[in-house]
């Protein structure tokens, strides 16, 4: 503490250790956040356990979060490799999303609500 | 360092830089409470708007708060110099007083304090 550096140093330091202090209590403070949740959405389809993501979206903080898609097409690829979809009854969608922090927990919500759509019997050809 | 050293003119080098111990201390305890304060507010505001950035911003102006008053010398860490005793020649002598005589005429305690 006799010279410049040496305060500077030490000031330095002492700065990153409350820096990462700070962190590790926004860390804890994310395990109190509750998450309201909406009600109309669509999106993973979940048959019998089985699920595969069609469509996904970042929205940082900031952005329009109140999305309104209608006649999206899927985002990946949905393939049928055997004939478990024909004429499926329980085809559900359903929407949850990941809240990502500076640092702390990532939750994963789940919107109420969901669609269920019924597959038809006979499979058709050609582009949509 | 030294090359650009003699290019400093004179009054800048006499400028003072130290601190002496106590004010060592004094600035190290000023730094300390500055940004644990800024630290504490910052936290606070920044859990009230969600944003961390908010955080590190009220702690950087709190760094740099503390940095112009802790780093730079000023006088006040200088209020305290060390007491030194007076320099002595090679005989023994200060520069106001002869050397003590020898202890055989006086009752003395072990360590001898000169008086100035």
């Amino acid at each position: 503490m006799n010279s410049f550096t040496s305060r500077l140093n030490s000031l330095f330091a002492f700065t990153l250790s409350v820096m990462a202090a700070l962190t590790f209590l926004c860390f804890l403070s994310t395990f109190f956040n509750d998450h309201i949740r909406p009600v109309d959405i669509k999106v993973g389809k979940v048959t019998a356990l089985n699920q595969v993501v069609l469509w996904d979206k970042i929205i940082e903080r900031g952005e329009e979060s109140l999305l309104d898609y209608h006649s999206a097409n899927t985002k990946y690829y949905f393939w049928d490799y055997g004939n478990g979809l024909r004429g499926h009854e329980n085809v559900t969608l359903t929407l949850s999303w990941n809240v990502i922090p500076n640092a702390g927990t990532l939750p994963k919500v789940t919107g109420a609500g969901s669609e269920r759509i019924v597959f038809p019997d006979q499979y058709t050809s050609g582009r949509f | 360092m030294d090359y650009i050293y003699s290019f400093i003119p004179e009054r800048i080098r006499n400028i003072p830089t130290h601190m002496d111990f106590d004010g060592q201390r004094r600035a190290e305890k000023y730094f300390q409470i500055i940004i644990l304060l800024f630290a504490a507010v910052g936290f606070i505001w920044g859990y009230i708007t969600q944003m961390f950035s908010h955080t590190l911003y009220i702690l950087f102006t709190g760094v740099i708060i503390s940095s112009v008053l802790t780093l730079i010398p000023w006088g006040m860490y200088r209020r305290n110099p060390l007491k030194w005793q007076p320099a002595r020649d090679k005989d023994g002598n200060t520069a106001s007083r002869p050397a003590i005589p020898a202890p055989q005429s006086q009752n003395k305690p072990k360590k001898k304090k000169l008086k100035d």
